[in-house]
């Protein structure tokens, strides 16, 4: 009898062991390797766990003990030497790269199923829709990280840059110890107001006050002004940049969604790559006004006389008018 | 071939069939239907967020018309190895693209044949990444 009491015990002993090691291995850093689908399914757990980003952000935060601030010093080690020109590594335009863009593993509220739903109809039904993208507005974060474009990216001992080609785009990541701002201060933007912390050479990030928008063009959901996001980016190798991305909404998502992102450093021993101002009024070509169906369509060509007396289209001729 | 292996593998893991429009949707543009047409180059505007590639055709009456190409803007057509500087005006080519839908002389350009060299925008979607 007292020997089964004692296996009893080890047994129990063992559980918790493993019930541990389990709770602190979904917050370590998990590889995008064989076992990703695994590891996935682990990190979105994790992220469900908290009611909303900031109560992950400051979980995480607390764990770090804070984080650990950077110096000059630390700016040439690998894990912070993010130089160089960089694009989106795969995934298309889908804001899960493991995935079509087509498809989505979001977690949807009625609400933001709903809202789905209506971009594929619109697509169905018109065969496009009208990007805000085509003035030149900024593509809004999250969606930021689903762009193609060129990016390139600075670790400073106090900030970090994050930049994007398109639309001369720079998110700020503050890492000095600051505050956001102040609610009666504070107000949505496409980029919000994001700050940070450095632990074992993770930059881990909280972005919020931010305006709503879609995660990509097509059929992928959109987001409300209430999202909110905590990044934790990593230098994974040498060239490669990763990144957890856990979005909360309660508009839109009934759990966080949670996906990868990643960035290549791309080969420019040329240096011909850079990344150059991207203005839509530099080429009248690239004017593009809103149709009445919700597509999209070019305005006035240079290489064309008479727009409106060629084109088919009745919102060019109205355009023209 | 490498380099175009892997370029294709890319696009295919990319789901990159059409173009990637950098800034509207090809609602415009008809993908049921490719155009090929030849003529010489009359200006590349080399900008973001898109470029242009005028081509001017002459048809069968010896009228000229003006064709415009769209493609991605400058660092894309630098990734697929097309620069400003190979396409200088009076520039004999080939192009393919897929033509407006409304009837203007405009198209989404798919690829070109140049001094016998065949060039596609959208192989500037491919990663080739920097060496560790």
């Amino acid at each position: 009898m007292t020997e089964l009491k004692a296996a009893a015990r080890l047994s129990l002993f063992g559980i918790l062991l493993v019930a541990a090691d389990a709770l602190t291995a979904q917050e370590d850093w998990l590889a995008k390797d064989a076992n990703w689908n695994e590891h996935k399914t682990r990190l979105q757990a994790f992220g469900e766990r908290f009611e909303n980003a900031w109560e992950l952000y400051t979980y995480l935060q607390e764990t770090a003990n804070g984080g650990n601030a950077l110096t000059w010093e630390d700016m040439p080690k690998p894990a912070y030497d993010w130089s160089g020109v960089y694009t989106r590594t795969g995934g298309g335009l889908s804001f899960d790269p493991d995935i079509r863009a087509n498809e989505t593993t979001a977690k949807l509220t009625e609400a933001g199923a709903s809202a789905r739903q209506r971009k594929i109809d619109l697509i169905t039904s018109t065969g496009g829709e009208y990007d805000p993208l085509s003035d030149c507005r900024p593509p809004s974060f999250p969606r930021w990280a689903t762009e193609p474009f060129l990016h390139e990216f600075v670790v400073t001992p106090n900030q970090t840059w994050l930049m994007n080609e398109m639309v001369n785009d720079v998110r700020r990541v503050y890492t000095d110890g600051r505050a956001h701002t102040l609610p009666e201060d504070a107000y949505a933007s496409a980029n919000g107001d994001t700050i940070g912390f450095w632990t074992d050479g993770m930059l881990v990030t909280h972005t919020t006050y931010l305006i709503s928008g879609q995660y990509q063009r097509g059929t992928q959901p959109d987001y409300s002004d209430r999202v909110d996001v905590v990044e934790r980016w990593k230098k994974v190798d040498g060239n490669t940049l990763e990144a957890d991305y856990w979005v909360f909404d309660p508009v839109n998502l009934s759990e966080p969604w949670y996906t990868r992102q990643s960035w290549t450093q791309l080969a420019n021993d040329d240096d011909l790559l850079r990344l150059r101002y991207w203005d839509c009024r530099e080429n009248q070509n690239n004017d593009i006004l809103e149709k009445n169906d919700g597509t999209s369509q070019f305005s006035d060509f240079d290489f064309i006389e008479n727009d409106a007396a060629v084109s088919t289209d009745e919102d060019v001729k109205q355009a023209a008018e | 071939m490498k380099r175009l292996l892997r370029h294709s593998l890319f696009l295919a893991s990319m789901g990159v069939v059409g173009a990637v429009h950098a800034h509207h949707s090809g609602a415009m543009f008809d993908d049921t239907k490719v155009i090929e047409l030849t003529g010489v180059v009359k200006e590349f505007q080399y900008t973001n967020p898109h470029s242009w590639l005028l081509v001017d055709i002459t048809n069968s009456d010896g009228s000229v018309t003006t064709w415009g190409f769209e493609a991605e803007g400058p660092s894309t057509l630098m990734r697929a190895g097309i620069r400003k500087g190979d396409l200088p005006p009076g520039t004999p080519i080939t192009i393919r693209g897929n033509p407006m839908k409304d009837g203007r002389s405009g198209s989404a350009w798919i690829d070109a044949v140049v001094n016998g060299k065949t060039i596609n925008p959208r192989n500037g979607f491919a990663v080739i990444p920097a060496a560790e």
